[in-house]
């Protein structure tokens, strides 16, 4: 049953690859998530000068578990886009929000989103499209709360690059944007407030910056590479389905408010293969994962991609059996 | 001298990296380059990451002074935050003097899916010019061209009402040329969503008189009757053409929602 219905393609399986559009590609990325990012680094700055580490802790939730259902909840309330998360969660991890509520949150925001919501009725309007947004929405929660609770049992040090936990009071040599170099008011200059924000604002841009440039290549490479009717022969089926899907995910690096245009074109998957691609990009992506690096030890991102697409794989393959 | 001329480099790369980001943004933007790489929405926020960006630069500049480079720091690692700062700076310049004006047919064939190429590709709405259009359509001479889109094309394939409507009836649009090894010859336009990586082939089918000379990813101006013939249950947009000639590329190559 799972070897049935390999339908042989009709197109073209193969184009090669054209490196200017690469070229082109990168270009589009990195121009549309710069503006985001920096946006998020200015959050970032404000947070760290105006808000006192004690009120957001006051604000969460004692019990981490607590704390993980707040971030879900968050996610649902404060929408925002993967590039602009990660200075915001760095700055919200040194003022004292625990690591794994800072992730969890960082996870559903672009999942969980609203706006991802909408645009995912819109672009099956003429497929079901409550299926598809009920869909979606339950095994994101579902595959989040998974995350979250194993989330809650990683210590902080094996979850955070060591610069990621540092760097939560001021006059840090580390809100240098450049490691080793310790910058100094200039004589006259001593702006207080204004200085920290700069110092953080180009610090935290110019740090996630680096990820973001490296993810958008990959991203690049493989949405002009990949010759998206490789994976048609299996789209139907029942168990490669949802892995196809998720492959896809991975390879595109679209984002959560865009995917679902791009995915409901695609007649050679099924439902729960389509599900698999909306469910596991939003939570990691090629270019996310270099993303996630600007914060995360390698080895911790590692296990973050196993688990997410695991609980995807599952979830959708589940459904897929249905009766 | 050595560590000297390091810590200049590192005191004055965060702002030469910012800067040159800014002016890459800004050329970008006042070329019209940059409405081949995003969707209308995100345009204004590259400018204005751009002006924020060389305000930045001016205050690491103004506010700062380098002092020294930590004495323990091994050359190699100093040598690894160079590589940082190129990184930074390399492949963005790059990607801006390289990058071509229109992706290519190689790229179309990797992003055409079997469905898109007939067509099925959702759109949130008509675009607005097409609503009026469809408007003036309905209550004007029937022998006049209707200029439309070949997105709004599409959005019409799947409605029955409006099917009725604009079967037959005369339309004009412009597109690119494609002609996929073994398939029919389309009108292609690219759809996109938020920015270039992200865009998706949308073409109808072009039947009637098409002679002509034409290379993939022409721009051709095409006039011609609707037709939404019906294959397996899918409707597929065509156009029975009756005038075809080159154009010139529109100032937005790219439909966006």
């Amino acid at each position: 049953m799972f070897f049935a219905a390999f339908d042989l393609p009709t197109g073209p399986a193969t184009a090669g690859i054209s490196w200017p559009d690469v070229a082109l590609s990168f270009f589009a990325i990195v121009l549309e998530g710069a503006p985001f990012l920096l946006l998020g680094a200015i959050v970032s700055g404000l947070v760290d000068v105006f808000l006192p580490a004690g009120v957001i802790k006051d604000w969460l939730p004692r019990s981490k578990t607590k704390g993980i259902f707040a971030a879900l909840g968050a996610g649902l309330i404060f929408p925002l886009c993967e590039c602009g998360a990660m200075p915001i969660v760095q700055r919200l991890i040194r003022k004292g929000v625990p690591p794994a509520v800072a992730t969890t949150y960082m996870l559903a925001a672009p999942a969980l989103n609203p706006l991802a919501m909408f645009s995912t009725y819109l672009a099956f309007r003429n497929q079901d499209p409550w299926l598809m947004v009920a869909l979606r929405f339950g095994f994101s929660l579902a595959v989040l709360i998974f995350l979250g609770l194993w989330l809650v049992r990683v210590r902080p040090e094996q979850m955070l690059r060591a610069e990621t936990l540092l760097g939560s009071t001021t006059r840090n040599p580390e809100l240098s944007p450049n490691p080793g170099l310790v910058l100094t008011p200039r004589p006259g200059m001593s702006l207080g407030g204004l200085q920290q924000f700069t110092g953080v604002v180009i610090r935290d841009f110019t740090g996630v910056l680096l990820f973001l440039v490296i993810g958008a290549a990959a991203a690049a490479l493989f949405s002009t590479g990949f010759n998206r009717n490789l994976l048609a022969p299996v789209g139907q089926n029942l168990f490669f389905g949802p892995l196809a899907g998720i492959l896809l995910a991975q390879l595109l690096c679209l984002c959560s408010t865009t995917d679902a245009f791009i995915i409901a074109a695609f007649a050679p998957f099924s439902i729960p293969a389509k599900i698999a691609f909306l469910v596991a990009g939003p939570l990691i992506d090629l270019k996310l994962y270099w993303l996630y690096r600007s914060a995360f030890q390698p080895r911790f991102v590692h296990g973050l991609w196993l688990r997410a697409l695991a609980a995807t794989f599952l979830l959708t393959l589940l459904y897929s059996l249905r009766p | 001298m050595i560590a000297r001329f390091t810590r200049q480099i590192s005191f004055f790369a965060p702002a030469a990296v910012m800067s040159a980001w800014a002016t890459v943004m800004l050329h970008t933007a006042a070329s019209g380059h940059l409405n081949r790489l995003l969707s209308p929405t995100f345009r204004s926020y590259v400018f204005t990451a751009a002006i924020i960006l060389l305000i930045l630069s001016a205050l690491h500049l103004m506010l700062y002074q380098p002092v020294s480079v930590t004495d323990a720091t091994p050359p190699s690692k100093r040598l690894r935050q160079m590589g940082r700062w190129l990184v930074l700076l390399l492949p963005v310049v790059a990607a801006s003097i390289l990058s071509p004006s229109a992706l290519s047919s190689t790229t179309l064939a990797n992003r055409t899916t079997y469905d898109s190429t007939a067509g099925v590709t959702p759109m949130p709405t008509m675009s607005d010019a097409s609503k009026e259009n469809v408007q003036a359509a309905l209550s004007t001479d029937p022998n006049q061209p209707v200029p439309m889109e070949v997105t709004d094309l599409v959005t019409i394939s799947h409605s029955p009402e409006m099917i009725k409507t604009f079967t037959g009836r005369q339309i004009r649009t412009i597109g690119f040329f494609a002609a996929p090894p073994g398939q029919s010859q389309k009108l292609v336009r690219w759809m996109m969503w938020c920015c270039a990586a992200d865009a998706q082939p949308v073409s109808v089918e072009l039947g009637g008189n098409t002679s002509g000379n034409w290379k993939d990813t022409q721009w051709l101006e095409v006039t011609g009757t609707a037709e939404f013939p019906s294959t397996l249950g899918r409707v597929i947009p065509k156009i029975n053409v009756t005038n075809i000639k080159p154009t010139k590329e529109p100032d937005e190559p790219y439909l966006s929602p």
